[in-house]
């Protein structure tokens, strides 16, 4: 059968558990036996090509530009796991159907059970990385669904919970580590990586490759220290962990370390990592199982501890050790699965699997006890079952090794580890089977069904065959040793015997087995001991991690994120400037261009009331009409550094828009307290100032450079110097840009202006007829009104200004075309007066005159401006096209006539429509409807006699009132 | 002439015009009773639009002068913007509705911040990136607040507001300096000058411009309004800003680093590599300590941009490809998490501490199968579609030779894995609390469903958008 159909089948098949549920559960085990059949059939259809040697293979295409594809082989190592997944697969499924309560939905379990060993199929199967931890993953998932079967268990919980962190990031961290190892070898096909073991092992990223895999490894194979999870994993069903936690997916890891041993295996990394990993997992692993109460439990710590031996093995680098490894694989499946299979009958019969309430059940279960016995002394090391001869295999393996430069450590250990394996074996048999029969199991226990006992009755079979006769197993386990070491070393020599003759193997056999027993002697006192002594317990440590990561993650970005607007505004800041700093460093700069201009008095004089003032505001900051005045004071400079050098219409328009952002602020000022409410410490201020000095340095510096230095080559004012005369009839430049080479960005402009003051118009309305008006009306300025509301000095100064200044703004319109000025300044000079009329003489009065609502002049202003665009449409030019002429109109001089005045006139109307709308807008926020309007804009008018009702006295009087 | 150019930009005129027609027709008549019928309506032109768009014929056609480029790229990403929009706005309705939420001008504000990121990936000019960038910006700030009574809201829109103020300031600046230096605003024209060494001026331009565009597309240390705004929005709000303008601003990024720096790769290349890896690791770190769901999605999709940078940090075509399916992998697995959050309620008020998952999967198995897809899928565990989007770009950056780089990446997601890991460690084995609503809102279960559906069956063959983003990276990068 084809590699993909075996690989596929358990997927496919997977459908039909779920389909089967209502037909009963005979008929859903049965299908997924079968479906299981199918594909060990197939596999076993590829035994003869594997045993001659061959590697089968079977490619497809996927995503080749990632270098993901479908390729499956099959070799001897592969053979031999796919066999042992698919072979202890059936055995489970045949107890799973016996062992699963009435209550459980079987259709789940065995959808999650075939998902779960096609995963595993498809891991030892592939030989593209990337789809092999596709398959990884796919077992954690898989796994995680079956561990929580049972939904009900509550222990089961905090166990899924480590199973699924620890596998899930391990994970995560193999992948990473055979993307690079891929990376490096060129290739992600298994096949070619595993021949650049040169090329990896002399790789910079070699270690780093190294760590990742093995951390993945790790985790998925329960090596110290994350050994936790597995024991604690075993909420879930019995036939899971038979199949999971011992047989198979455990052995993930395990299999990554045999498949990568050619590349990574051999050097001193590896060397120390794995094998010290693997020693110390398995004493504290055998060492944990002896004290263990819960069957299960046992078998857990006993599984750590097992697969700490095959990861020594592993470890140690030599063909000796991969082999002894391979063969110990094989017989940990076996026993241990039949050790899980019994325990897992004994909970079903008895209803509990706590040892301490067992006990005679040798009399009552009496297949069981056979079976259970074998499984155990064979994992004990007794001779003529298997787990003695690859135990012993193991020892003289340990013998040989040296590690930290000490010959005895690995041998004495290992021994250890023997010895408590051997111990708990014992206690295992003891414990549960031997003693007297009690009377008080929660349940009669009794042999149950052939269909409970059969399956690890097979598997004990293979116990004694192997045992008997290991050379069987030989030439077996000699060819996936084979496929294992690659051209890295040749097959060991070394037979599979019984009798190895006196070797220090065999003595440190006898101390364990007869040292195990003897602990299984005096196991009373030595739990006492145990039990007095303090342990680390995972637990606690794992939540204690868990919570120092989550306290850690906190503490780093809640100092950060804590919603304070400056820190986010600082962070910014100093990122940009960090930015900044990162380009300046790399940027090529050129020589300066430019010679430093002679300091006058004059400029010396601007420059430092500017930055006087700025650092008075700063400092003064919180005192709001003194900032204002400061901001003033920088605006009037910045202008007057315009008119410095040689910029008048810019001068002009900024000592304008000065003026009216004054004007606003100074409305805006009304409604806030006079000073700035203190509310940053010290720290935060002196942080802030570093930021901004260094801010302020970062930009003067970048100025000055650009000052001294050319942009690029000719700047483009020459094309406005050549053609603002010739094509817009203007020696202004600046107002023939404006309003003619750009007019078009200038409708644009004008159009954004008016819908602006359009906006903070009905902004205003709704305002002023929402609950806010309220709150404005009752608001207690922290100052006392003006004595005087309209100061009769300035009424007249301001009447008497008015058509001076609106003849100015005519002017101004007028020259804009040659000299400075234009509509933008003389709609700003105009607004400015027109302001003040309001000011000076009172909301009421100055209204009443104006006979032209904003939004009307605004909407003519606009039309103006277009309508003179379209007019170039009518001699066949394009929108805004422009147009001049010289006329002369007796007796005046020759004067230009231009469609860009007419345009002007457009830009002009809609600057005072908007700036007007928007003021007054403003304004009628602190407006109050209780205000009588003063029919005399003075209140102290020398031609009249009667006073004027003073429009604050009424509130003055309240006021005084309640104070 | 100009006839050929506005039918180049026929998809934006339509969808401009149909929002001021929406905008004024539903002001003079039903206004927020209209809302409904909005919604739905923007929801099937803006699906209209996408089909239009994904209908077009291969070929790159330019607009005004250079200034607005339709090319294989940009109608990739516009695909993308119109859809998940589309989605969000569909999600939006029901919650929207039940909350007295639904206002007219959502859907409409929806559609011109839609027109703006549209802009915004078809850009060819310095201006026309600004002002793309600003429509979806100003759009974006007033939905942030559209819950207008909740303090929160208004603060997040706020906050949003002036540090993206902030943000184009920093991105105005460059471009100022851009255009002085290259005598140029045409990414054509820039591309001219900026090659080999580049002077400082555009050295530093190009540095302003990348900082403001980290803003948009919320990588560190630009990153910090992206949990405050994602907290205070509504929840679908939150969802809207989670996928399109992400997509937006990132295929700007790439548009703007290749078409008018792409001869200066090595300048940029570190920048946006720093970007990446902040980001990767900002948002990793930052979530683990998170109980909110939506500032962890906030920080979650930090990290998720990372990853995006590092795609684009390659400089390579590759790596723009890569950039681009992973985009559509974080937007479809984006909506799909969305539509469950906005479906996780209790008594109708909407639950963000995630514990309130506990022991989800017993009430709705469906639904918790589904998250848990989901939740892997962002992890980047495989075999999920999520894991091929990271498989994309850490290629990329391994073979543009920032081998650190995808070394970083993949420790960043071992790390960001956790936290995924703990929603799904919630639903199936948390403790039991009380239970959340049983709301079977069609729409939501829909999405949730349909997006794990693509997680799990798009790893046969990405549904092919594989070979059209790469044809679209080819488009940008030459």
């Amino acid at each position: 059968m084809s590699l993909f159909l075996i690989v596929a089948v358990p997927f496919l098949g997977a459908l039909l558990p779920g389909l089967m549920n209502s037909a009963g559960r005979k008929a859903c085990a049965g299908v997924t036996f079968m479906v299981t059949l199918v594909a060990f059939v197939g596999l076993l259809s590829q035994l003869p090509a594997v045993l001659a040697g061959e590697v089968v293979q079977a490619r497809v295409e996927w995503l080749p530009a990632l270098g993901l594809n479908v390729n499956l082989h099959l070799d001897g190592l592969a053979f031999f796991f796919a066999a042992l997944i698919l072979g202890i697969g059936l055995l489970i499924i045949a107890y799973a159907r016996s062992y699963l309560a009435r209550g459980d939905n079987m259709g789940e379990f065995f959808t999650y059970l075939l998902l779960f060993q096609g995963a595993m199929v498809g891991i030892v199967l592939s030989d593209n990385i990337l789809l092999l931890l596709i398959f990884w993953e796919m077992t954690s998932l898989a796994s995680f669904l079956l561990i929580g079967y049972w939904k009900h268990v509550v222990e089961g919980r905090q166990g899924a919970r480590m199973a699924l962190t620890v596998t899930g990031m391990g994970g995560l961290a193999l992948i990473g580590g055979l993307l690079i190892l891929g990376q490096i070898a060129g290739s992600y096909d298994l096949s070619v990586i595993l021949e650049n073991r040169e090329a990896i092992q002399a790789s910079p990223l070699y270690v780093p490759a190294l760590l990742l895999i093995l951390l993945g490894c790790f985790t998925k194979s329960a090596q110290f220290p994350f050994h936790f999870w597995l024991p604690r994993a075993m909420a879930a069903p019995t036939p899971v962990s038979a199949y999971l936690h011992s047989a198979t997916m455990v052995k993930a890891g395990i299999f990554m370390m045999a498949r990568l041993w050619p590349v990574l295996s051999g050097t001193t990394e590896w060397f120390v990592i794995v094998t010290t990993a693997g020693l110390l997992t398995m004493v504290i692993g055998a060492l944990i199982a002896l004290f263990k109460h819960d069957l299960k439990a046992l078998l857990a710590y006993s599984t750590v501890s097992h697969l700490g031996l095959i990861t020594m093995l592993l470890g140690t680098g030599t063909a000796f050790g991969a082999m002894a490894a391979m063969f110990h694989i094989l017989n940990h499946a076996t026993f241990k699965a039949a050790l899980f299979m019994s325990a897992g009958i004994v909970d079903h019969e008895a209803k509990t699997r706590d040892i301490r309430l067992l006990g005679g059940l040798r009399k009552l279960m009496p297949i069981t006890f056979v079976i259970a016995t074998i499984a155990a002394l064979s994992m004990a090391g007794i001779p003529f079952l298997n787990g003695f001869l690859s135990k012993e295999q193991m020892l003289e393996e340990a013998n040989r090794t040296v590690l930290f430069g000490a010959p005895w450590l690995v041998p004495v250990l290992a021994t250890v580890g023997s010895l408590f394996s051997a111990a708990y074996c014992f206690r295992f048999i003891g414990h549960t089977f031997f003693g007297p029969v009690r009377d008080d199991y929660p349940a009669k226990p009794h042999d149950p069904g052939a269909g409970l006992w059969l399956p690890p009755a097979i598997l004990v079979v293979l116990v004694i065959v192997i045992g008997v006769a290991p050379f069987l197993a030989e030439p077996f386990v000699k060819l996936v040793t084979a496929d294992v070491l690659g051209a890295a070393a040749e097959v060991p020599k070394a037979y599979f015997k019984i009798w190895h003759g006196l070797v220090p193997a065999l003595f440190m056999s006898i101390i364990a087995v007869v040292g195990g027993f003897l602990m299984y002697l005096v196991f009373a006192p030595l739990l006492r001991a145990w039990d007095a002594t303090p342990r680390p317990d995972a637990k606690p440590m794992f939540d204690g991690v868990i919570a120092g990561a989550v306290a850690l993650a906190r503490g780093l970005i809640a100092p950060i994120h804590d919603g304070a607007f400056t820190r986010y505004a600082a962070v910014m800041v100093l990122a940009v400037l960090g930015a900044g700093y990162y380009a300046f460093g790399t940027g090529v700069v050129g020589a300066t261009a430019r010679e430093m201009q002679p300091m006058t008095p004059i400029a010396v004089g601007g420059w430092a009331m500017v930055i006087a003032a700025t650092a008075v505001l700063v400092v003064m900051h919180r005192y709001r009409l003194f900032a204002l005045v400061m901001i003033g004071i920088v605006g009037l400079m910045v202008s007057a550094g315009f008119v410095f050098f040689s910029a008048p219409d810019l001068a002009m328009t900024q000592f304008t828009v000065e003026v009216v952002t004054i004007i606003l602020l100074l409305l805006a000022l009304n409604f806030l307290p006079k000073r700035t409410p203190d509310e940053s410490g010290a720290l935060r201020r002196i942080r802030d100032a570093g930021i901004g000095i260094i801010g302020g340095i970062a930009a003067t510096a970048l100025s000055f450079h650009y000052l001294m230095r050319d942009a690029i080559e000719g700047p483009i004012s020459a094309f406005h110097v050549a053609n603002s005369y010739k094509g817009g009839g203007g020696t202004n430049m600046v107002n023939v840009i404006l309003v003619d080479f750009r007019g078009f960005d200038t409708y644009g402009e004008i159009i954004v202006l008016g819908i602006a003051a359009l906006l903070i118009y009905a902004l205003t309305e709704t305002l002023l007829s929402g609950p806010v008006r309220a709150r404005l009306l009752n608001r207690k300025p922290d100052q006392a009104f003006a004595g005087d509301a309209h100061p009769m000095m300035m009424v007249v100064l301001t009447r008497v200004i008015m058509p001076i200044v609106l003849m100015v703004g005519f002017y101004i319109f007028l020259r804009g075309h040659n000299e400075p000025g234009g509509g933008f300044i003389a709609g700003l000079i105009v607004s400015i007066a027109v302001v003040m009329q309001y000011m000076a003489s009172g909301f009421g009065w100055t209204s009443a005159r104006l006979r032209y609502p904003y939004h009307g002049v605004i909407g003519a202003g606009v039309l103006v401006a277009g309508l003179t665009g379209i007019g170039s449409w009518f001699v066949g030019k394009p929108f805004l096209t422009s147009d001049f002429t010289y006329v002369r109109i007796p007796p005046f001089q020759e004067f230009e006539l231009a469609t860009a005045a007419l345009f002007d006139v457009g830009v002009f109307l809609a600057v005072v429509g908007a700036v007007m709308l928007s003021l007054e807008s403003f304004s009628r926020l602190a407006r109050r409807v209780d205000m009588v309007e003063s029919e005399h804009p003075m209140e102290i008018n020398p031609a009249r006699d009667d006073p004027a009702e003073d429009p604050l006295n009424e509130l003055r009087k309240a006021r005084t009132e309640t104070a | 002439m100009i006839g050929s150019d506005l039918s180049i930009i026929l998809p934006e005129i339509v969808l401009s015009l149909y929002a001021m027609a929406a905008l004024i027709g539903i002001v003079y008549t039903g206004k927020d009773a209209m809302a409904s019928l909005a919604t739905w309506a923007t929801t099937a032109v803006l699906v209209a639009m996408a089909v239009f768009i994904a209908l077009q014929p291969a070929g790159t056609d330019v607009a005004f002068g250079g200034m607005f480029i339709d090319d294989g790229f940009a109608r990739f990403a516009k695909v993308m913007i119109l859809l998940a929009s589309a989605a969000v706005l569909a999600m939006s309705h029901d919650y929207m509705l039940r909350r007295d939420l639904l206002r007219f001008e959502y859907p409409i504000l929806v559609t011109l911040a839609v027109v703006g990121m549209m802009l915004m990936v078809s850009a060819g000019d310095l201006m026309a990136l600004y002002v793309g960038l600003e429509l979806q910006s100003l759009s974006l700030y007033v939905v942030a607040s559209l819950r207008r009574d909740s303090v929160k809201s208004t603060e997040a829109g706020l906050k949003y507001f002036v540090l993206g103020a902030l943000s184009s300031g920093l991105l105005l600046y460059g471009a100022s300096l851009t255009y002085g230096y290259a005598g140029t605003t045409l990414f054509s024209g820039i591309i001219e000058s900026a090659q080999g060494d580049l002077s400082l001026g555009l050295l530093f331009g190009l540095v302003f411009i990348s900082a403001g565009l980290a803003f948009k597309v919320s990588a560190a240390p630009f990153h910090m309004w992206t949990p405050d705004v994602y907290e205070g929005s509504p929840a679908p709000v939150t969802a809207f800003f989670a996928t399109a303008p992400k997509v937006a601003a990132m295929a700007l990024f790439a548009r703007v680093v290749h078409d008018a720096f792409g001869g200066a790769v090595g300048d940029w290349q570190q920048v946006i590599a720093a970007l990446s890896v902040v980001s990767m690791f900002v948002g990793a770190i930052a979530a683990i300590g998170q109980t909110n769901i939506k500032r962890l999605m906030a920080y979650s999709s930090i990290a998720h941009m990372g990853f995006a940078l590092m795609g684009l940090a390659a400089g390579t075509q590759l790596g723009v490809q890569a950039m681009l399916i992973y985009m559509a992998i974080y937007v479809t697995m984006n909506i799909a998490a969305f539509a469950f959050i906005l479906g996780m309620t209790r008594d109708d008020a909407l639950v963000t501490d995630i514990s309130a998952l506990n022991m989800y999967s017993k009430r709705e198995p469906l639904k918790a199968v589904a998250l848990l897809v989901i939740m892997f899928s962002l992890a980047g565990v495989p075999p999920l579609v999520g894991f091929i989007g990271k498989l994309y770009v850490l290629q990329a950056a391994y073979d543009a030779g920032l081998a650190w780089l995808a070394v970083a990446g993949v420790i960043a997601s071992v790390i960001g894995a956790f936290y995924y890991l703990r929603i799904v460690y919630y639903m199936y084995f948390g403790e039991e609390v009380d239970e959340l609503d049983n709301t079977s809102s069609p729409v939501l279960s829909g999405f949730l469903l349909a997006g794990a559906a693509a997680m799990v069956f798009g790893i046969v063959n990405l549904f092919g958008i594989e070979g059209i983003a790469q044809a679209a990276a080819a488009t940008l990068v030459n």
